[in-house]
């Protein structure tokens, strides 16, 4: 899952992205509210963790222009992005204020690293349309807070890649991804990227679990088959 | 008790006491001009008495009985008279009159004491200068007379004392009334409201006193204000740098790899001398908020440039920054010591501590607080210091002209953009790109401080959009 963190406190900042990275993200981080909207702009995440006091262009201004019906076509692109804000202003006004410019959620500095991730999970959970915590394809059973993957009820061993890659899969059954929209989801910025990294995360998810797992959809990429009965 | 009590009861008691004053005045005084009037009239009496009594006595004293004479009146009884013959022998006197004379005297009159009474009394010869007549009158008649006149003035302020201390009271209560009016509105008003007192109504002595409680509220109103704003900002400040160090903590418990645990408690630790510094500023900030310029001295600037930056340079040496203080009048000086250094050049601030008593005074001299002005040089430095690359150098310069003295930090850094040289002395502002360090409180104490010794500050580059200097110009 890739994220957008923006925090113009370096060392807040910093910390955000360390924590998340260690929940499997995939994180972005961006310091002033220009730069976050130009993030948005070019590149899907599954969820945003914006603060409010932000130079340049205020956090709530960021949310507006994301959520507002005047956005240019590209800013679209994150338009059903749940948006997190995370911010030092307390009082009800402020959580108002921001919860109708569109935000999904709420946290006030200073806030738990674990709760960060959980509210982030609930929220891509949601977004998603699901309301479980545990994904279930195929007799595959994926819990994202404990990073756990279940197959027969056996616990199945994989690296943080390979199950952020079933993750996104699981989290789209039904719907094909492109090589591209995968790669999105798993990398941030600044990552190395190697050429057929994705393929070689298949290849390992197929061997691990079961081959029909995931199909392959030649040229376009790949799909996990949603259950018939689902 | 006088001072507490009420300005009802004062007004009341004085008016009362002023009356009763006057009244007394007026009875004493008509008592003695009764009394005067009185002994004249009397003594007139009396010498007309005693004629008459002359005339009588030499054409029919023979053929009366040396006694006495009836008593026709109540008063009679405290008129007396006596007939000497020859001044030796009672011929005749009245009733109630004593058997010794009743004056040693023998013309005109005189007061006597007889019988442990007190006797007025007008003595005569007759023409032949064979009787000898005193005609006397108790002394106090006269007195009683008068004591009658004078109760009757005091008696009607008995009654009427009372009255006029009801009806004075009255009068009180009513003059007073826009007092207690405005009492009770300043009584009952909210704690927190701090609405200004309507001064129209008021009578023109109390109009001073609502004029100086409003202002007043003003001035509350104002501060509570700036203290909710500062409380607001100060608690959005310190959360971020504690959620830093929180997650920075948290991360470097769930770290897998050592390098990333270290990187973050290094963090979290950079995140604690973050937040130190925050509250350090905090309560200077909160310190020069509240205070007047406090206690006023002269104070020479360079020497408190020189501490200032001794104590700070090992700092900046470390980050690679250069502080030299300058000072325009050190040639002057210089040369008047014989000694030949080169003029003007940056000295090293190692070099320049304790010298202060070989420099010419006032030069440098202003009137002000030493320990403000140490921490307006320590922000300025640490501004400079915090947020320009290694390899900067600061200089810091004094220098004066009639009526200012003007104290600059310029750096050779990167400088302010224009339009962000208004909002960096706003509090918590920090420009975008500003290393997280900084408190973005630290112009805002400058400034505090430049008001409270009401000298002007002006943040400018160096030279067209390069570096900064910050000038701080005191009156001398």
């Amino acid at each position: 899952m890739r994220v957008l963190v923006v925090e113009d406190d370096a060392l807040l900042g910093d910390a955000i992205q360390a924590g998340l990275k260690q929940s499997g993200y995939a994180v972005d981080w961006m310091k002033d509210g220009v730069s976050a909207e130009q993030a948005l702009a070019t590149e899907p995440y599954a969820a945003v963790v914006l603060d409010l006091g932000l130079p340049r262009l205020s956090g709530l201004e960021v949310l507006r222009r994301l959520r507002g019906r005047n956005t240019q076509k590209d800013v679209r692109i994150n338009k059903q992005t749940p948006v997190l804000i995370l911010t030092a202003m307390d009082t009800v006004d402020d959580r108002i204020r921001g919860l109708d410019a569109g935000a999904d959620d709420y946290l006030v500095k200073p806030f738990d690293m674990g709760e960060l991730a959980a509210r982030l999970r609930a929220l891509i959970r949601r977004a998603s349309g699901k309301t479980e915590p545990w994904l279930e394809v195929a007799g595959v059973k994926l819990d994202p807070a404990a990073h756990r993957v279940l197959y027969r009820d056996k616990q199945v061993e994989l690296s943080a890649r390979e199950f952020a890659l079933l993750h996104a899969l699981m989290l789209n059954a039904g719907k094909v991804l492109s090589r591209a929209q995968l790669e999105e989801q798993l990398y941030a910025w600044g990552d190395e990227i190697e050429s057929n990294a994705v393929e070689v995360h298949i290849h390992h998810l197929r061997r691990k679990l079961f081959p029909e797992l995931i199909e392959t959809i030649r040229g376009v990429g790949y799909l996990m088959p949603r259950d018939k009965d689902a | 008790m006088w001072q507490r009590a009420s300005l009802k009861q004062r007004l009341l008691a004085l008016a009362l006491t002023a009356i009763t004053l006057v009244w007394l005045g007026a009875t004493a005084f008509t008592y003695h001009d009764a009394r005067e009037e009185f002994d004249e009239v009397l003594d007139a009496h009396l010498a007309q008495a005693a004629a008459l009594l002359v005339v009588q006595a030499t054409h029919e004293i023979d053929e009366l009985e040396t006694e006495h004479t009836p008593l026709l009146h109540k008063y009679a009884r405290r008129v007396a008279f006596q007939v000497w013959e020859k001044g030796q022998q009672l011929r005749l006197h009245s009733a109630n009159a004593p058997q010794q004379p009743l004056a040693s005297r023998e013309r005109g009159f005189s007061d006597n004491i007889i019988d442990g009474k007190r006797w007025r009394v007008f003595s005569t010869w007759d023409e032949s200068g064979e009787y000898l007549i005193h005609v006397a009158e108790r002394a106090d008649v006269r007195e009683e007379l008068a004591r009658d006149i004078a109760g009757n003035l005091l008696r009607p302020m008995w009654f009427s004392l009372p009255l006029l201390a009801l009806l004075l009271w009255i009068a009180v209560m009513r003059g007073l009334r826009p007092l207690d009016k405005l009492a009770r509105e300043v009584e009952q008003r909210e704690p927190d409201n701090l609405a200004a007192l309507d001064a129209s109504t008021a009578p023109r002595e109390v109009v001073p006193l609502i004029e100086r409680l409003n202002r007043l509220f003003v001035r509350i109103e104002a501060s509570m204000q700036k203290e909710r704003r500062f409380t607001a900002d100060a608690a959005h400040e310190l959360r971020t740098p504690v959620a830093a160090i929180k997650a920075q903590a948290q991360v470097a418990r769930a770290a897998s790899g050592e390098a990333e645990r270290i990187h973050a408690l290094d963090n979290a630790i950079l995140g604690c001398d973050r937040a130190a510094h925050l509250i350090d500023q905090l309560l200077t900030l909160a310190r020069v908020d509240t205070l007047d310029r406090g206690v006023v001295e002269p104070c020479q600037l360079r020497d408190i440039a020189a501490e200032t930056i001794a104590a700070l340079a090992p700092a900046a040496l470390e980050k690679g920054v250069q502080f030299e203080l300058l000072a325009s009048d050190e040639t002057v000086v210089r040369a008047r010591h014989g000694e030949a250094e080169p003029s003007g050049a940056g000295v090293p601030a190692s070099h320049l501590l304790p010298q202060s008593a070989g420099y010419a005074s006032n030069v440098s001299e202003v009137r002000g607080n030493p320990g403000l002005l140490r921490v307006l040089l320590r922000n300025l430095l640490d501004n400079s210091m915090r947020h320009t690359p290694p390899g900067t150098s600061v200089q810091v310069s004094i220098d004066h002209e009639p009526g200012v003295v003007r104290l600059s930090v310029s750096d050779n850094g990167p400088g302010i953009p224009e339009q962000e040289r208004v909002k960096v002395l706003e509090r918590f502002y920090r420009p975008l790109g500003t290393q997280a360090s900084g408190s973005g409180l630290g112009l805002s104490i400058v400034k505090r401080i430049a008001e409270v010794h009401d000298a002007a500050l002006q943040i400018l580059p160096v030279s067209e959009g390069q570096g900064l200097r910050v000038t701080v110009s005191f009156k001398s």
